[in-house]
């Protein structure tokens, strides 16, 4: 070979060479890795407000744009929405009029395994509980020890991991409630493809009332939380509320147990807000009678349920939405009438009742001849993005109002019903709660009650004017057995009138999304 | 593993130990005896040297041997042989041997592309098909997809109506349901990014020019497409553009164009809608206006359009250089729709080192700058009330007052900016070695880049109606998005005749590295404190927020092939790529690509030679082939935390803060596989006047990179890409190409070109564990959350998933305003009406293909036509459903009706009914050109003077605006087709 065409061989082969790297692995560079997050103190703060923002918002880009679940429709999937809607849509409490695929079922009880709301709703659970296990699995002490986390971070971290159990008992409450029997995944579950093995109800309520108890010391006193996190009075509301329905999820009836959680929450620093309006408007974070609330704001913290849903969906028809402190109104929510019966004097600005001062009667027809409609149907704007003073939320499109998920007045009513059915405490206390609650709705001792007056019957009346579209409505007429089987309003069985359902239908179905990702469930009986 | 590529490169070099020390040369061109000028692809065979190569495009060969005396031959199909006896060759001496070849039979196809080489058609062994220039649409065409529109069987080109509007080819049908269904392109053995790539446009494509394309090649089967392994599962299109001439030439051409919008969406008048508003919504009367509004029309125009082409090339010895500018102002038939461009591209190349080493040179730059429609212009027109006025007396934009109301698309027009300015650059450089002593042997170093720049700008005044009802103050936001992306790619090729055996053989090995790199800083600035500046600057403003993200993927592989010819008839390819992406983990980050394919020159065989037929050709062939695909997105196997924006930070205590979310991931994701496999017939009748194809395939994807629900409480979020599932594919196409009539010089000449293909597709699994299992896909509009397409098994992928209607006594589907009991079929008997009662009911994509063209030419006029069918393609009718009933009349402010809404009579909207499913079958005269060319005058080389129209007629029973609807067949308020006429001309010197 000449100089030349060795030369030249070589130069190719050279470049040949360069070709030949196959080290293709790339860092990434706009997301942090699982291996150096930590490295960072503040990232364990950012992921226990994370799973808190899986109740405040959709996704990782407000309002929309990066959906933590992926559904039908990020804003739909909204945990409090969802929940709001599955709790409020079947009652008498509340008809919408939209079309999307699937709500009109909602409205009728006539829900199918694919229901897209229930489908969203039961992977927005288990979003919650996955994301609360792997906090637990990141800050496990093995794990701490390793990244040397100490001092006032190691303490912090502490209280961080027993608000991530308080969500986890959150979320499987709503599951078991909704769902009945669901698998139970703990932070012993490794994340990978085998599908986890169903639980019964009670072993599911069993876990919730042991990891809630737990917890408990290791959280500040009830009332002292601060604005939108657990503390000692959200788990005492919380383990109340599963006490109280104690019968229905585990077939064993305990009252006494509502009874004393109720009464630690009352012992809190709670107190019943003179303003009843203040509860559910733009400046609702000042209210002292707020357990646990969900916080929204229309700058930071936005999305297309929770309030911004709550007080939208309610605006419509010939009421002017700037009163409300928004852009517009969604023309969706409207009372059924039965519930009107419920207020004296049918409800309304006239009614002595304040409670129902709100509902809006111009333009609109009473009875729901066509649910599809708005203007067939009172509409209750209970929640407002003004201030109590009347100030506009800082944005018209995304409501600043919190929504208070649990407060005061349900522990008074949830002590009042334990009495009633036999649970021990004192009926004159409970008759002073529910008057105390009565006075602020009438502004005067008017509306107050009699002992005799005090029944458990009357508990559920009283439940649903007080704590109207709060999302109690569907458990608590769970609870005293007239969802299904028993009861009749609007639209109920998808007929004007009403009619009785089957009881399988206090329980919805497990999603046939689920069910064919998941080969180790059973089908709630009846779908 | 880092140096197998360089073990594979010097593999191929001492394949043939150099022991014949070559130091002579014969050059030469062959040509064709009837003058008709060099021909390309011949074989040049050199007796007793066992040495041969193919003449180049300028038919020119050149041969290295030792010096002696030889004997070299010519072979071509459709040629007879040549041959030149008694070359002389001494030491060191370049001897000339100059052949011409007589024409005994119409020439079969030429140089076919393939990756990392090329073929001769007569040697094809798998299913590609080529399209040439002068087989190319002409007319207006802004992107160069539209060159090949309805001229390849088995290829579904989807436009988007728009001007240069976004890019959708199918090749063979949908092989996945996550991952792209788009094929790979590649410019001048470079391929190039589209889907996904940086651009501030509409087509990425459109940095080329159409007029400097000189071919297109698809290629369609599994192992044509294999040797680009990881990105040929959707197919390959080659894109080969125009190279320089050895006589200088300066071509320019021009043409004019003007079009308009053919068909609309049919919408109530305003009398009919005020009526309708009186009787089904009486509370909104009072919304309805006084006037008389079409703003349909309005907001649709005549556009023009202009396009100029200027090309230079020439050479001198063996360097040849071509430089063409283009420029390109094309106006949408909607007002706002504008694509602009100006691309310049240069061309070189040379023999180097004694014509051992070929450069080649693309360099190519361009700006496109495209003005859109602001969003929910076309919406808006088709639904805005036609009783209101575009504008109040007292000179104003109506409006309505309620936020969830249309809004005026006029106002939107005059107040919104929506505008993209790309930079693209696509060059690359390549030399080719033919290394010394080893005849045939040589090496190939290719490297280029594609680096493009983008900036697109949008502007809304604080005065404009979305700022007024949300009280957002105006925006600026401005997404500058950049992109680079190298490629180099080196192999070695070696070919050898061997005279004994009739056999050729052909071996190509080598490796390519690919790095791709994305940065996408952004802003989006409300609250302005003035409009004044518009889309020209942003002083200041009250929410200014930032965002920066990078991307960086890349993709390494290794491949190798082997052709070998036995006997000249008997001809075999094997290959086998090995692709590594940076997409997957380490442990599945490689997948092995192998393929193979025979044929065999039936017309060869003495037996079929003996017996007097009309063949003139014929050729069986078979393919196998696995090709890969990767995921879309990076990452995707790696959980990584997203840092969440300012506006989804959650309230804690009195602080809010920016949360941190880990993704779902399944870190075994691996490569999806395709495997295919290819029957080939080619034919040829009566000396080749007639020539055709018949192709049958199958194509199987498993491992689909499938977004799939997983079991609650296992993985971070309820949908989790991973591999799972299959799809399958199968499909026959034809081709008969015709000289109908041959008049020679100065007669009627009629050619003419007829493909049909057919494909099945058919999703055959999700999860084995349930088979059914329903995944929603497909939004549409009307309501919220509504999904109109399913991925079922056993269904084509995307299948509509609709109630069936009930049929009435006239076996029409019943319609009216009536419980959907008595509008339905109860699928499952239970009595009620729901989700479950919905099923799988046809697909958007065509069950046949149908595509014509004829060219006939009379002395100097030629008169071309493409006419495009198909058959069995399903459109929903988005805008009927959603607007189709009289709810819709009610509610916050009256929008307008659908037609549809007479004839059915729905008060509530039935956006599943079957009835929107529409049967899309049509028949469209896509192109229609007349020419007139004069050669030789007044120191004018040619004349083409020409007139086109596209889009002429369509025949269809659909009944919405466009029967081609988008690759996902939802026609909701698509950009409408245009009727096209164009003028122009090209001249040469």
């Amino acid at each position: 070979m000449t100089t030349f065409t060795r030369k030249t061989v070589l130069a190719a082969l050279v470049l040949v060479g360069g070709v030949a790297c196959t080290d293709v692995a790339v860092e990434p560079r706009s997301t942090v890795s699982s291996s150096n997050i930590f490295n960072e103190p503040g990232s364990y703060r950012a992921f226990i407000a994370k799973i808190y923002g899986g109740l405040q918002t959709t996704g990782s880009a407000g309002p929309t744009g990066n959906s933590d679940i992926r559904t039908n429709d990020e804003g739909f999937s909204h945990y409090v929405r969802l929940v709001w809607q599955m709790q409020e849509l079947p009652t008498d409490e509340a008809g919408i009029a939209w079309n999307d695929d699937g709500v009109q079922q909602l409205n009728t009880q006539l829900w199918t395994s694919s229901n897209p709301f229930l489908t969203s709703m039961y992977f927005r659970v288990f979003f919650q509980v996955t994301l609360a296990n792997e906090f637990l699995r990141e800050t496990s002490d093995a794990r701490l020890a390793q990244r040397r986390v100490t001092g006032a971070l190691a303490t912090e971290i502490q209280r961080f991991r027993a608000e991530a159990r308080y969500l986890r008992a959150l979320s499987y409450w709503h599951g078991l409630d909704l769902f009945g029997d669901i698998p139970l995944v703990t932070e012993a579950n490794e994340l990978g493809r085998t599908p986890p093995q169903q639980a019964s109800r009670e072993e599911v309520f069993a876990y919730v009332v042991s990891e809630l108890i737990a917890i408990r010391s290791a959280l500040p006193p009830a009332g002292t939380g601060g604005t939108g996190r657990a503390d000692q009075g959200a788990v005492a509301m919380l383990l109340a509320k599963l006490y109280l329905n104690a019968e229905v999820y585990t077939g064993t009836a305990r009252y006494t147990e509502a009874r004393t959680e109720a009464e630690r929450v009352i012992a809190g620093a709670y107190s019943i807000d003179p303003n009843f309006r203040r509860i559910f408007s733009a400046d609702n974070h000042t209210s002292p009678e707020i357990i646990f609330s969900v916080p929204q704001d229309g700058l930071r913290t936005q999305s297309f349920g929770g309030t911004t849903f709550l007080t939208h969906a309610a605006v419509g028809g010939s009421m002017n939405a700037a009163d409300f402190g928004l852009d517009g109104g969604w023309f969706g929510l409207r009372l059924k009438p039965q519930i009107l019966a419920l207020y004296p004097g049918g409800g309304g600005p006239a009614s002595p009742d304040r409670r129902s001062a709100f509902f809006f009667f111009p333009g609109q027809t009473t009875t729901m001849a066509n649910i599809t409609d708005f203007s067939s149907g009172i509409p209750a704007p209970k929640y407002t993005n003004v201030t109590s003073t009347g100030t506009p939320g800082a944005s018209l499109q995304f409501a600043d109002t919190d929504y208070p998920m649990f407060r005061l007045a349900d522990a008074f009513l949830m002590y009042a019903e334990t009495v009633t059915r036999g649970a021990g405490g004192s009926r004159a206390t409970a008759l002073g709660y529910i008057n105390t609650l009565r006075q602020r709705a009438y502004g005067n001792t008017s509306g107050n009650i009699t002992d005799a007056q005090l029944t458990t019957n009357f508990i559920l009346d009283e439940r649903a004017r007080e704590l109207l579209w709060e999302g109690h409505r569907r458990t608590d007429l769970v609870r005293y057995n007239r969802f299904t089987t028993a009861g009749l309003w609007a639209w109920k069985g998808n007929v004007l009138a009403g009619r009785v359902t089957e009881s399988f239908r206090n329980l919805y179905p497990l999603p046939a999304a689920e069910l064919a990702a998941n080969p180790n469930l059973t089908q709630n009986t009846g779908y | 593993m880092r140096f197998a590529a360089v073990f594979t490169v010097l593999a191929t070099l001492s394949l043939g130990t150099p022991a014949l020390a070559q130091s002579g040369r014969i050059t030469g061109v062959v040509t064709a005896s009837d003058g008709s000028g060099p021909v390309a692809g011949v074989q040049i065979v050199v007796s007793g040297a066992r040495i041969g190569t193919i003449t180049r495009d300028d038919g020119r060969y050149t041969l290295f041997v030792n010096p002696g005396t030889y004997t070299v031959k010519a072979l071509r199909v459709g040629f007879a042989p040549d041959s030149a006896t008694g070359v002389v060759v001494g030491e060191n001496a370049t001897v000339t041997a100059n052949l011409a070849l007589r024409v005994i039979a119409a020439q079969l196809g030429g140089i076919v592309a393939v990756g990392y080489g090329s073929t001769n058609e007569r040697d094809r062994t798998n299913s590609a098909a080529v399209v040439q220039e002068k087989d190319f649409n002409t007319g207006r065409v802004v992107s160069v997809e539209q060159l090949i529109t309805a001229k390849v069987p088995g290829v579904q080109i989807i436009d988007s109506n728009e001007p240069g509007g976004g890019i959708s080819l199918r090749i063979r049908g949908a092989s996945s349901v996550n991952a792209s269904n788009e094929p790979l392109f590649v410019v001048d053995g470079q391929p190039i990014t589209v889907g996904g790539g940086t651009s501030a446009g509409r087509n990425p494509l459109n940095f080329l020019n159409p007029a400097d394309i000189a071919s297109i090649t698809v290629l369609k089967d599994g192992s044509a497409a294999s040797i680009y392994g990881s990105r040929g599962a959707n197919g390959v299109v080659l894109i080969t553009t125009k190279q320089g001439t050895q006589q200088r030439q300066i071509t320019y051409g021009t043409t004019y164009s003007s079009s308009s919008v053919t068909r609309g969406p049919s919408l109530l008048n305003s009398t009919e809608f005020a009526a309708a508003v009186a009787q089904f919504a009486p509370e909104n009367v009072g919304l309805l206006g006084g006037a008389n509004t079409d703003f349909r029309d309005l907001v649709e125009r005549r556009a023009a359009g202009v396009d100029h082409n200027l090309a230079v090339s020439g050479g001198r010895d063996d360097m040849r250089y071509r430089l063409s500018l283009n420029y390109l102002d094309q106006d949408g038939v909607i007002l706002g729709t504008t694509a602009q461009r100006i691309a310049g591209t240069l061309n070189y190349s040379d023999r180097l080192l004694n014509e051992r080493l070929e450069f080649r040179a693309n360099i190519r730059g361009s700006r496109s700058q495209d003005f859109f429609t602001p969003g929910g212009v076309i919406g808006s027109a088709t639904a805005f009330a036609p009783t209101q006025p575009v504008r109040n007396a007292d000179g104003t934009f109506f409006q309505f007052t309620n936020n969830l109301a249309p809004n005026n698309p006029l106002a939107d027009l005059a107040q919104l900016s929506d505008q993209g300015v790309t930079f693209r650059s696509l060059s690359n450089v390549e030399a080719k070695y033919s290394i010394p002593r080893i005849s045939g042997l040589s090496a190939t170093v290719r490297s280029g880049f594609d680096y493009a720049q983008a900036s697109r700008t949008f502007f809304s005044p604080s005065t404009s109606q979305v700022d007024r009802e949300t009280g957002r103050g105006g925006q600026f936001a401005r997404n500058q998005p950049s992109s680079l992306n190298t490629s180099i790619e080196a192999f070695g090729s070696y070919v050898r005749r061997i005279e004994s055996l009739k056999s050729n053989l052909e071996v190509t090995a080598g490796s390519s590295f690919e790095e791709f790199t994305n940065d996408s800083p952004s802003f989006v600035a409300d609250s302005l404190f003035t409009d004044l500046l518009g889309n020209g600057g942003l002083p200041a403003a009250g929410m200014p927020r930032n965002f920066f993200n990078v991307q960086e993927a890349r993709l390494a592989a290794q491949f190798g092939r082997v052709n070998y010819t036995y006997n000249d008839r008997y001809l075999f390819t094997g290959s086998i790529r090995r692709d590594c992406s940076s997409r997957f983990g380490p442990a599945n980050e490689c997948g092995f690509f192998p393929a193979a394919s025979a044929a065999w020159r039936v017309i060869d065989e003495s037996f079929l030679k003996n017996l007097n037929t009309p063949l003139s050709d014929l050729k069986l062939r078979y393919s196998f082939g696995v090709s890969g695909n990767q995921p879309s997105g990076n990452g995707l196997f790696r959980s990584d935390f997203t840092v969440g924006d300012d506006r989804s930070q959650t309230q804690f205590g009195n602080d809010f803060v920016p949360t941190i979310r880990p993704s779902a991931v399944d870190p075994n994701l691996k490569w999806e596989e395709t495997t295919s496999n290819n029957f080939g017939l080619e034919y040829g009748l009566y000396n080749n006047r007639i020539t055709g194809t018949v192709e049958y395939y199958t194509k199987k994807t498993d491992d689909l990179i499938f977004e799939v629900p997983v079991a609650g409480g296992t993985n971070l979020s309820n949908f989790v890409t991973t591999n799972i599932g299959k799809v399958e594919n199968s499909g026959i196409e034809f081709a008969v190409s015709a000289r109908v009539l041959d008049g020679r010089d100065n007669g009627f000449t009629w050619d003419a070109q007829v493909n049909a293909s057919n494909n099945r597709n058919r999703l055959t699994e999700i999860n084995a564990a349930s088979a059914g299992q329903r995944i929603p896909v497909g939004g549409i509009s009307g309501d919220i959350g509504s999904n109109i397409q399913v991925l079922q098994v056993g269904s084509p992928i995307n299948s509509f998933n609709v109630f069936r209607s009930r049929r009435g006594a006239d076996g029409q589907p019943v319609t009216g305003d009536l419980p959907d009991s008595a509008l339905f079929v109860d699928q499952n008997g239970d009595g009620n009406i729901n989700q479950d009662d919905r099923v799988a009911f046809n697909n958007a994509a065509p069950r046949w293909i149908i595509g014509h063209t004829s060219n006939v030419g009379f002395r100097q006029f030629d008169l071309s036509l493409t006419v495009r069918a198909y058959l069995g393609n399903y459109v929903y009718n988005n805008v009927a459903s959603n607007q189709g009933n009289f709810q819709r009349l009610r509610g916050p402010a009256p929008i307008n009706l659908d037609r549809s809404v007479l004839r059915t009579g729905f008060v509530r909207p039935q956006l599943f009914s079957d009835i929107y499913v529409e049967d899309a079958s049509f028949v469209r005269l896509d192109n229609l050109t007349l020419g007139y060319t004069r050669r030789k005058f007044v120191g004018v080389q040619s004349l083409r003077v020409f007139g086109t129209v596209q889009n002429l007629f369509t025949s269809t029973d659909y009944t919405g605006i466009d029967p081609t609807a988008g690759v996902n067949g939802i026609d909701n308020n698509i950009f409408p087709q245009a009727r096209t006429f164009t003028v122009g001309f090209n001249v040469g010197f």
